[in-house]
């Protein structure tokens, strides 16, 4: 049990260690290169320019911790960012109310998922796909595809464009929200189980943890984090649209599986998907700044995934070759 | 182990955020220096609206020539996919790497306008062009074509197909489309003043789609047999017409001409079913844009200028602070071939 444990941390190490040497290797390569790329003001853009799928990410870690998928956060992302703009500008509701509402949309759509997965027992990569359609299906009717809200006033706009204390105004919120998150799969034995229902749903029932409710909450949190990312998004854009955050879902599945989270559920971690947001994030903005096509950035995180993922089976493969090897040696003499 | 590993990827993260405590090269006092003494190399930034869209492309190509004249380095990048979050990315990218110029074709108006904003307020000159931004957001709109411009083309166009006599139908996108309304108050306008004997028989919509375009013609073709030519006022209506035309063996006896995209007429065109495709020349708009880009930034273009010269296409007319692209391009079986949009 615990040399399991020992060489399960090991591996984990492994894998978020390569990804770090991934990252600061991209760093001074896109420093060198690029211009401008090492800048305190490129960082703050690169953090700015990611916060909402790294928030997307933090959410997706433990639904798929728990072997689940959650397609449907990028259209609702999109769907909470108009309801904002209308919930503010038709309904007249200040900010902070309005923001408020949202929340509780992204928590009930959250629910939804969560209803359809755990109660009607439907796959999650289906009900998810179902929503991902119907969010962003919702989200054009009522906007009819063509409404845009905008001219916020510039005290929400400052959320997403302008910097407190030196830093991006947005920091504050993403920070504690990955501290929240890191907490909950790392520190409580509550968030524990997440990993032990995705590794074995069936032997975490035997053992006495509510599977279903464990699995509902990681879809009702993407769901406000969603809702989160919406409005921060917003901020950041000065408009919100039908079409907001299209493709974000599979830029935070990719930036997860690259964190070290196995897609089948069981084994990851937050700081894993962190570094996987990061890696992502920097490779987009370094190609803008080595003044190369962007296409290239699609391609790279793709080849990145590849490298990071063989990096960390490579070390496993290797030894369980070498065991094989000793075992056929000390078979040799008794053939 | 066991918080050592946290321990330094929060290491890592805050050596991310910190940007390894390197001070920026402003921007601002970058363009000042340039724009002092003329002659040195300048980057422009282009953003078209897509990336992979042939209409940009070939923008790039008349923008790339200019470029090639003034010494100066042209950046062309843009969304490649769907996300309108891109743009704002992009035009953000280029604050930090402190380009002098960005000339944008706005696909978000508002969306864009906060970062090119942000972009001005670092003394990077702004302008943009094909679609606009909110005009606090930059100095200069290179506007492709006015209202005017356009119904003045086509109907000349079509008087000059007809010798100026006979009768000729309107197949528009939708009898309520602002810019279709304004184009033909323009149309009427030009064929009163200077074509009294031309005559509009009929206004069709089609509601952007090329099958209901061909329909509609069909039916004006046999309701109206003196019909002498179609004039189709939105793109997808172009080759719908001609299709229509074609399919009744009247090519050439009905002319057919249109605001439309060159590629999806070539082959009518080079049928002699549709006599001229009328639109704007796309590698003039980029090669113009480019040339008052570099001159914003060395100072020569300051709001206020009547008129502005663009290298080797000449002098163009400044109306409040839109550059004019001037007359709409005719692309005819002699030179459609030269575009590929």
């Amino acid at each position: 049990m615990n040399a399991n444990r020992h060489w399960r941390i090991k591996n984990l190490f492994r894998h978020e260690s390569i990804l770090l040497i991934v990252l600061v290797g991209e760093w001074i390569f896109f420093d060198v290169v690029g211009r401008n790329f090492g800048t305190y003001d490129n960082s703050c853009d690169i953090f700015r320019h990611s916060c909402e799928i790294g928030l997307l990410a933090l959410a997706m870690t433990p639904v798929i911790l728990t072997g689940g998928i959650d397609l449907s956060v990028g259209s609702l992302l999109g769907l909470c960012a108009i309801l904002f703009g209308k919930f503010w500008r038709d309904a007249h509701l200040p900010i902070p109310l309005a923001a408020l509402c949202t929340l509780a949309v992204g928590a009930l759509a959250g629910g939804l998922n969560a209803a359809l997965i755990t109660r009607l027992r439907l796959p999650p990569l289906i009900v998810t796909l179902g929503t991902f359609s119907l969010f962003r299906g919702l989200a054009e009717a009522i906007t009819r595809g063509v409404d845009t809200f905008t001219n916020f006033p510039s005290s929400f706009l400052f959320l997403g464009q302008e910097r407190w204390l030196g830093a991006p105004a947005q920091a504050p919120i993403f920070i504690s929200t990955g501290i929240f998150f890191w907490l909950l799969v790392h520190r409580t034995t509550f968030g524990r189980t997440f990993r032990a229902v995705g590794f074995s749903p069936e032997g975490a029932r035997f053992a006495g943890i509510a599977v279903e409710r464990r699995m509902a909450l990681t879809y009702v949190l993407a769901g406000v984090v969603s809702a989160i990312a919406a409005i921060i998004y917003t901020a950041r854009l000065g408009q919100a649209k039908a079409d907001a955050g299209n493709g974000y879902e599979l830029f935070a599945i990719t930036a997860v599986v690259l964190g070290g989270t196995s897609i089948f559920g069981g084994t990851g971690s937050i700081h894993g998907t962190l570094l996987g947001v990061a890696a992502i994030a920097v490779l987009q903005s370094g190609i803008v700044h080595a003044m190369q096509p962007s296409e290239m950035a699609g391609m790279l995180t793709g080849a990145l995934l590849i490298i990071a993922l063989a990096g960390s089976v490579l070390p496993k493969m290797i030894s369980s070759l070498r065991a094989r090897r000793s075992a056929n040696k000390l078979a040799t003499p008794i053939a | 182990m066991k918080t050592f590993l946290p321990f330094l990827c929060s290491l890592a993260f805050a050596g991310f955020l910190s940007g390894c405590g390197k001070s920026s090269d402003s921007p601002a006092a970058g363009g000042g220096e340039v724009s002092k003494t003329t002659g040195k190399k300048l980057t422009i930034a282009l953003l078209p609206k897509s990336k992979g869209n042939a209409y940009f492309i070939s923008c790039q190509k008349g923008a790339q020539k200019a470029a090639g004249e003034l010494g100066d380095e042209l950046i062309f990048e843009g969304p490649t996919g769907t996300d309108p979050a891109r743009q704002n990315e992009i035009v953000e990218n280029w604050i930090t790497v402190g380009v002098d110029v960005i000339a944008a074709a706005c696909e978000n108006k508002e969306g864009i306008s906060t970062a090119l904003r942000k972009a001005e307020s670092k003394g990077i000159k702004v302008l943009t062009y094909d679609a606009d931004a909110l005009p606090d957001a930059r100095s200069f709109f290179v506007n492709q074509a006015t209202p005017q411009g356009i119904g003045n083309a086509l109907m000349d166009q079509a008087a000059q197909l007809c010798s100026s006599n006979g009768e000729f139908a309107i197949i528009t996108a939708s009898l309520t489309a602002a810019n279709q309304q304004e184009w033909q108050k323009y149309i009427e306008e030009d064929r009163a003043r200077n074509f009294p004997n031309m005559k509009l028989v009929a206004v069709k919509p089609c509601d952007d789609l090329k099958d209901k375009a061909q329909s509609e013609t069909t039916a004006l073709l046999s309701a109206y047999p003196n019909l002498k030519l179609v004039m189709a006022i939105c793109s997808p209506g172009v080759p719908g017409a001609a299709e229509a035309v074609k399919q009744a063996g009247k090519a050439g006896q009905v002319k057919v001409i249109g605001l439309g995209l060159p590629n999806e007429n070539k082959i009518y065109v080079h049928g002699g079913v549709t006599q001229a495709v009328i639109l704007w020349n796309t590698m003039d708009l980029g090669y113009l844009t480019v040339y008052a880009a570099d001159a914003m930034a060395r100072g020569t273009l300051k709001p206020g200028e009547q008129n502005f010269k663009a290298g080797s296409l000449g002098t163009f007319e400044i109306k409040g602070d839109n550059i004019l692209l001037g007359k709409p391009f005719v692309f005819t079986k002699e030179n459609i071939d030269q575009f590929d949009f």
